[in-house]
This record gives structure tokens, sequence and C-alpha cells, in this order.
């Protein structure tokens, strides 16, 4: 999978490539408007991950680009600006998704997953993870063959932990990705703790085994040890 | 009330007083003239009486107008003017009359001789005078009134043609310009005046705008790179407890500070009114939706929700401010009430209200809309939530009320 990042901060291209080149991914960085350019007339990517304030020009302008040279390609929009004029004339120029400045690594790496999957009309919409399997299509979630009958908060903590397997992820990222900005209204994230609870509670029964692990202060991890 | 009307009211006044002294003035002269004149008349009766008796030994008798009475020769009176009151038989009343008397010696003879002319009624006069000064009162009002209705709309009209134009001045429109002209000095100067100031708004309008954008640009980018950077840091296998600890504290303030940047810039944004798009909100669905997307956290704290909602209440307004103004609201009850406790939401086409326990506040309610106030300093709250709903409820025109009630907190939005 080919991704070219298009961002001009330095600093944070570098973490976004090394982020997504842990998730096995081949990432390619361009840092101003014309190295996109040259980027994107020279190569096909899977998926595009644009900022929209470049220097040299409007990230608006490169998503005719896009469209014109790769139609194909998945493209994410990347702004420090959540105003909404952006977000909409982003979405309706043809992007697939938009994510605010700052965001989560897991967040994206989870944005980046899910517009894969709707690109591969073919390929397979299942997640698997050893004994756990999760068809994504149908909302459906499967320990050793049998399914279990999670609530939709639990399947969006356990489909977003398996989607950023083996990596730590922080208690706010999960709370902002199920909970989304509501999260701020909560004075501790123990709510979340009693769904981790559950989620593990019904793989158990399946006599699935527990990969959520407890992060001391920071989150959970879903991994084999 | 109108320049047209306050003109009117001070002309009404000016003529009224006016009026209303020269009456009493015309009353005086009035009487004193007429007196006079019939004093003088009188005189010159009792002239032709005395020419009279002498020539034709004959006393004339015209009472009550000319009285002659022969008397005693020793009488001596001096001659007298007076008020008197008569009967007047045919109209039965005392009538007044004016009486110059004398006693004279003609040929011999001594006569008292009166001569009387009725004394115009007073309150007459006065009824006359009363009339004539209320006629002209009207008649000058009426001149006025039209006078000063052609007089305001002709030369008042480019005033209201600026008037009309200001109106339609909106931060959103940036080509605005005054056009109407006037060959009256001081509207032309106005117009200047307000040319240049409104110029100016949409500068600073413009310029503030994009300072506000440019900052939370310029802030959220170092801040999305300290946050990755922290992320990654958090990946490391090899951390220890305390390092966690730190970095985890270090990230939570690093989220905290993006939010509140990302706050300010929608408080910035409301203000601004650049949330145009207005449309029928359904509150009671809205309601209903934001208590579901909290039920979490409702539940963590064991509280209970009892709603008296009306169905199908819409509002025109935008959708996304009624949602932050309902989420906040809510959020800000769920916060600050106790555990195991109900918080009570009522709402119908005039008023939203949420009630929830808790202690009573340590400062003035005024305080409490304000920016970065917050009721309990270690709160996790930003302490910008209710600056929102106050922000939100201006634009709208909707008014925000706070009250303490029995050990409960209530807000009250009247639509």
């Amino acid at each position: 999978m080919k991704i070219l990042i298009i961002e001009d901060e330095k600093e944070l291209l570098a973490t976004m490539k090394s982020f997504l080149e842990s998730e096995r991914y081949i990432c390619e960085t361009a840092n101003s408007y014309f190295a996109a350019e040259d980027c994107l007339s020279a190569f096909d990517y899977d998926i595009i991950i644009l900022d929209l304030t470049l220097p040299g020009g409007e990230g608006l302008n490169l998503i005719k680009l896009i469209k014109e040279r790769n139609k194909q390609a998945g493209l994410l929009i990347v702004s420090a600006r959540n105003s909404l004029d952006d977000k909409l004339k982003g979405l309706d120029m043809g992007a697939d998704d938009y994510i605010t400045k700052p965001f989560h690594l897991a967040e994206l790496n989870s944005r980046v997953r899910s517009l894969l999957r709707r690109r591969q009309f073919n390929g397979d919409n299942k997640l698997i993870f050893n004994d756990i399997m999760i068809n994504i299509d149908s909302g459906e979630v499967f320990v050793n063959e049998s399914l279990i009958d999670l609530t939709r908060k639990e399947y969006e903590i356990l489909v977003y932990l398996i989607v950023n397997r083996n990596k730590v992820i922080t208690r706010e990222a999960l709370a902002e990705h199920v909970w989304g900005d509501n999260i701020s209204y909560a004075d501790n994230f123990d709510f979340i703790y009693s769904h981790i609870k559950n989620i593990r509670k019904k793989i158990e029964i399946m006599n699935g085994r527990n990969y959520i692990q407890n992060i001391y202060g920071i989150g959970y991890k879903f991994s084999e040890r | 009330m109108r320049l047209l009307q306050k003109t009117n009211r001070a002309y009404f006044l000016i003529s009224l007083t006016t009026l209303i002294i020269a009456g009493v003035v015309i009353y005086f002269v009035l009487s004193f003239i007429l007196r006079d004149n019939l004093n003088e008349n009188l005189v010159s009766d009792i002239e032709v009486v005395k020419k009279s008796i002498e020539k034709n030994k004959v006393l004339p008798n015209y009472y009550p107008y000319i009285e002659v009475v022969e008397v005693p020769q020793q009488l001596v009176r001096p001659s007298l003017s007076i008020d008197t009151l008569i009967f007047d038989k045919a109209e039965n009343e005392m009538v007044p009359y004016r009486q110059i008397s004398l006693v004279t010696e003609i040929n011999g003879k001594k006569y008292f001789i009166a001569a009387r002319d009725t004394l115009l009624e007073k309150s007459d006069l006065l009824a006359t005078i009363v009339i004539v000064t209320g006629l002209v009162f009207i008649l000058l009002l009426i001149i006025l009134y039209y006078v000063n209705r052609r007089l305001s709309m002709k030369i008042w009209q480019p005033f209201y043609k600026t008037l009309d134009e200001l109106k339609k001045f909106s931060h959103d429109n940036p080509e605005f310009r005054l056009t109407s002209l006037s060959d009256t000095d001081e509207f032309r100067e106005l117009n200047n005046t307000l040319d240049k100031l409104t110029q100016r708004i949409l500068t600073d309008y413009q310029s503030l705008k994009r300072f506000t954008e440019d900052a939370s640009h310029e802030i959220q980018t170092p801040l999305a790179v300290i946050q990755s950077k922290l992320e990654t840091l958090m990946q490391d296998p090899e951390l220890k407890k305390g390092q966690a600890e730190l970095l985890s504290s270090a990230y939570s303030y690093t989220l905290k500070v993006s939010k509140l940047t990302q706050i300010l810039l929608l408080l910035t944004k409301i203000a601004n009114d650049q949330f145009p798009d207005k449309k029928q909100v359904n509150f009671s669905q809205l309601i209903e939706e934001k208590e579901s997307m909290l039920a979490d956290i409702i539940n963590e704290k064991k509280l209970e929700i009892k709603k008296d909602i009306s169905s199908e209440v819409f509002l025109e307004t935008n959708l996304i401010l009624a949602e932050s103004l309902v989420m906040n609201l809510l959020g800000n009850a769920i916060r600050h009430c106790l555990t195991s406790t109900t918080i009570y939401i009522i709402l119908n086409n005039n008023r939203f209200e949420i009630t929830n326990s808790g202690t009573p506040l340590s400062v003035p309610p005024e305080k409490l809309f304000e920016r970065f106030y917050k009721a309990d300093k270690s709160s996790e709250s930003h302490g910008l939530g209710l600056s929102i709903v106050n922000e939100i409820c201006s634009v709208n025109k909707w008014e925000i009320n706070y009250k303490y009630e029995n050990d409960r907190h209530k807000f009250i939005v009247i639509f």
C-alpha cells in the first residue's frame, strides 16, 4: 500500500511517516505545493494525505489535480482549520475524509484503514487477530468462530484497538474516537474502563484470549503480549 | 420617539403656552378698553341728560339706563363711577352694570343723575377669548404639522436614506459603500464620516478574522507536532512507570491547550456571526440525541434525567450552534451535579430549562458567563462552556438566566 503525505510541517511529517511505516505502509512525502505536484504527476498512490494549508498554493487546488491524475486514490484531508466551510468544500471537491489538527496518530491510522477498506471493492472486509474475527460490513464479531454480542460502543472500541494493534492507545484518543467531542464533559475516563471490562468478559466466555492490556497511566494496548 | 413627533410635541407645547399667555393679556387689555369706552359714553350720556333737563324741564327716565331723581338741596355727593348689579326682570337674573352718578344743580334744583350701561358679562368675554384662541391654536397646529411633515420629508430624506443603507451593513459584505448624497452640509459630513467608519470596521473585521484563523493554525500545528511526538514516545515498551506518568500528564495538558484554542476560535466565530446558515432545528429531537450521546457519563455518575419536553419544538437557528448550546448546558449540568441525583429538563416553545443539584455558587451569578470562569478551580472544565452558551443566546437574541433555588442550579433559555 502506497501513501503520499503532503504536509509542510517537517516534524509532523516525519512522525506521521514513521508511524504509518510501522504499520507497513510505503510512504512518500511532499512538503510543499510544488513537491506535491511533482509526486502526483509521476506516481500512483492508494492513499493521499493532504494538508490544506501549504506554502506556495492553496491545498484545495491540489484536490483538483489529485482527482485528475490519481482518481483511484483515497483522499484524506488534514487541516488546522476546523471551519465547516473548508471541510464541506474539501468533501464537495472529492475528498473522502477529513481530519483536524492536532489529531491522534491512532486516529489517523484508523481513518487510513477505513479508507483503504472502502477502496478495495473485492478485498476482504474482515479484521482478523488470531482467534478474533470482525466482519466490518455486517458489524459482527466472532471469537473462535462463535458470534459475540457487543454493544455499539464496545464494537467501536474493539475495532479501534485491533486496527491499531501492537500500539499504545491513549485513553484520550480512544474516548475521542468513540464518543467524539462530547468526551470533554466527562470528569474522568472510568466509563471507558467499564466498557473494556465488558469486552474482555464477552471474549472470555467464548474462550478467547485477553489481548487488551492496560498501560499504566496512559491507556490500552491490543497485542499478543 | 420619531423626530417629527418630537418637533411636533415641542411646537404644541410652545404654541399652547404662548396662546394661554396671549389669552390672559388679551382678556385684561380688552376689559380695560371696554370699561374705558363705557365710562366715556356714560359721561357723555350724563351731559346730554343735563342739557335736556335744562332745556325741557322734564326729567327723563329710562330705567335702568338713565335715572334722574330730585334730591334735597342740602345733599352733597361726589360723582361716583361703580360697578353694580341690577335685577333684570326679562332675564330673571342679576345683570352687571357700569354706573356713573353725580348730584348736580340745574335751574336751582338739585338732581341725582345716574347713567348705566350693561357690562359685557366677564364669563362671556372669557368664553369668547378662549374660543378664539382655541381656534387659532388648532389652526396653528394643523399648519405646523403639515409644514413640518413636508419639511421633514424633504430635508431629512437624505438622512433616512443613509439610515436605510446602514441597516444593510454587514460584516459579510466587504463591498459595502454608502451611496446617498445630500446638499446639506451636515448630512454630507455625516455620510462621509459613516462611510469612513464602515470601511474601517470592514478592514478591521477582515484582519481580525484572518488573525484568529492564522493564530489558531499557527498554534494547532506545533501542538499537533507535540502530540504526535508524545504519542510516538508512548510506544516505547521500555517506558518506566514514572516516565509514563510524566508523559501522560504532558500529553493531557497538550490536549487541553488544543481544546482551548479550538473553543476560543469557536467563540470568536460565534461573536462574529460566522454561522449564518439558519434552518428549522428540531430542539426536542436534539435534546434526546445529546442525552444519548452523554449516556455513558450520565450512567457513570448514576444520574437520573427527568424530562418534560414538548414534541416538535422547532426553532430557526444554526444547527451547529443549537447543538453546541444544548451540549454545553447539558454537559455543564452533568459536570456540576452531585452523584446519584436528578437533572430536570423542560422544553417548550418558549423556553429551555435545565436544573441540577449542587452547592451554591461562591461568586456572584453574573460572573458565571464570563470567559475562563470556573466554580471549582481544580475542575477539569475549561471554563468556556457557559461563555459559549451566552454568546449563542446573544446572536440568536435569546435570553439566558440563572437561578439558584432549593439547592438547585437552574439555567433558563427564553426563546
